[in-house]
């Protein structure tokens, strides 16, 4: 019982990154019907922002703020410089400009830190916390990533719901035509997706750091179930993405909890199956409503 | 024909009241295909012109190039004789033009209030302020008191001349100098019907915009309309009062069908 919570509880503190992740992957697909694959490469990048910054002033919050303004301006610079002339043209040529940006930030990396894992510091302890005497497997750091995420999350959702920022960038996603009509300047409200898809991804990259190591590919696995999560959760839904993160986090803490010693090499095949079996019974994820995309 | 006084402003959006719309020879089509071919239309400040025709004779087309959908290759698009060919739609919108496409007005998947929020989107910077906003709104429930019971409700849940009201109610809000509406009774009942034909007088007459009306419904929309013209494979064939459209009998046999 001690070990299920403490099972749950990690889930849900590396859960909460997926989602991050699965978040910033929607944020764009409602915007543009486009996956951007540098998402997890742009993550991976303002976070070697945020461990310059900390290792120069020595403060982590202005690393933490550094990386977030960071994301902003990459999501931002990126759709400007790099998406915006690929739209309008077939699909799959924007598809392979993120792949390229995706390769050009980790070869970047590359060139100026090196291949090496370097380690990057947490916000708070990780020692565990306990409950009593039980161990509780998460530590206060945990709890941070847990609660900024979701913090996070609901700015968004409330942004979207009351302001008209929100309200311009949910009748972009919904219905480009009459957004345009209406003298949205859809332009405009997709580079917006974007830079708010940064933060989120240079809150996620700040945020799995500490467990994960920094790296120049440090981000792949992370972006790969983050996708996992989006598509659980289904593409277009930004609540469906959280919940589709948590699903995910936590089943693969059970996974490599419960499995043994091969429970953690078994964590991407648990993904799999999880994704295969939603797909099977929800082919457009779990919080789809019914179909009403038109061609 | 002038622009009559007191058409008057939501409170606080202050555009310059109805505007006349001149399409000068326009040319515009897709890839290959030219479904306009020199078309040449004029429509007063404040009045309704029905655009007629079969299908294929480029009436949506026309609309779209005169929003900025669609790129003209040649010819002038003039808002109060000022050049706006080659915007696009947002800046057309923001311009005064208002363009309701046929058959997908309402975005489904917001309320019927947000709906109505999107009107605001092509006001000018200036009129943002909170009280100009509840205005508006409060305008559009009070004529179309169907909208003020399903405010909270997504517009997708309405039926269809619900949401033709609701297009209409936006295109209130929005407060165009010109609205163009593509088949606005596509679909619906008779009833509900002539009730959207009353709102699109309604709409012209006390607000003093000016309207342009493709529609299928060649009848119908002579009976509402200042003038008509009649468009035929890319090509004006008629243009003139709508009373004298509506009793040329061999022209409405030809092009019209009725």
């Amino acid at each position: 019982m001690v070990e299920f919570l403490q099972f749950t509880l990690s889930g849900i503190s590396f859960g909460m990154i997926y989602a991050a992740v699965a978040l910033s992957l929607v944020l764009i697909w409602r915007g543009t019907r486009l996956l951007n694959f540098a998402q997890g490469g742009m993550a991976m990048f303002t976070t070697y922002v945020a461990y310059e910054v900390i290792r120069h002033t020595g403060s982590y919050w202005a690393g933490f703020a550094v990386a977030l303004a960071a994301g902003v301006v990459l999501g931002a610079v990126a759709e400007l410089a790099v998406i915006r002339p690929a739209l309008g043209k077939p699909e799959l040529n924007a598809v392979i400009i993120t792949i390229g940006l995706l390769i050009f930030l980790e070869g970047l990396a590359g060139i100026l830190y090196g291949g090496q894992y370097r380690s990057f510091p947490a916000a708070f302890a990780i020692i565990g916390l306990r409950a009593g005497s039980t161990p509780l497997g998460v530590s206060r750091f945990d709890v941070f990533v847990a609660a900024a995420v979701l913090a996070t999350t609901l700015l968004l959702a409330i942004g979207f719901r009351y302001t008209s920022a929100g309200l311009r960038m949910r009748a972009a996603a919904f219905n480009t035509t009459i957004a345009r009509l209406s003298g949205i300047r859809v332009a405009r409200v997709i580079t917006m997706g974007w830079a708010l898809a940064g933060l989120l991804g240079a809150l996620a990259g700040v945020l799995v750091s500490p467990s994960t190591f920094l790296y120049p590919n440090s981000m792949d696995s992370i972006f790969v179930f983050g996708f996992t999560a989006a598509v659980i959760g289904g593409l277009d839904s930004p609540a469906g993405s959280v919940v589709g993160g948590l699903l995910l986090g936590v089943a693969l803490s059970y996974a490599g909890g419960y499995l043994g010693s091969q429970g953690s090499d078994l964590t991407a095949l648990v993904a799999l199956g999880i994704l295969v079996v939603v797909l099977m019974f929800r082919p457009d994820g779990i919080f789809s409503g019914p179909r009403v995309r038109r061609v | 024909m002038n622009s009559p006084a007191g058409a008057q402003g939501v409170q606080g959006v202050h555009r310059d009241g109805a505007a006349s719309l001149a399409v000068v020879d326009l040319v515009a089509g897709y890839g290959e295909v030219l479904a306009l071919e020199g078309v040449t239309i004029t429509a007063d400040a404040a009045t309704i012109t029905a655009v007629l025709g079969a299908n294929g004779a480029g009436k949506t087309t026309l609309l779209r190039a005169i929003s900025g959908m669609v790129r003209p290759r040649g010819g002038q698009i003039l808002l109060d004789g000022a050049d706006r060919t080659g915007r696009g739609p947002e800046d057309m919108a923001r311009a005064g033009i208002a363009h309701v496409p046929e058959g997908q007005g309402v975005i489904a998947e917001l309320t019927v209030e947000e709906n109505l929020r999107i009107g605001m989107m092509s006001w000018p910077g200036i009129a943002w302020r909170r009280a100009d906003r509840a205005a508006a709104l409060a305008e559009a429930y009070e004529r179309f008191g169907v909208l003020a019971d399903r405010r909270r409700k997504l517009a997708g849940t309405l039926s269809g001349g619900e949401r033709q009201m609701l297009v209409i109610a936006r295109a209130l809000v929005a407060r165009p100098r010109v609205l163009l509406l593509d088949e606005p009774s596509l679909g619906l009942a008779p009833r509900v019907m002539t009730q959207v034909m009353d709102m699109v007088v309604r709409l012209s007459r006390e607000s003093g915009i000016t309207v342009v009306l493709v529609e299928q419904n060649a009848r119908g929309a002579l009976a509402i309309a200042d003038r008509g013209v009649v468009l035929n494979l890319g090509r004006v064939v008629a243009a003139a009062d709508a009373k004298t459209l509506a009793a040329d009998v061999a022209l409405r046999h030809h092009y019209l069908g009725f």
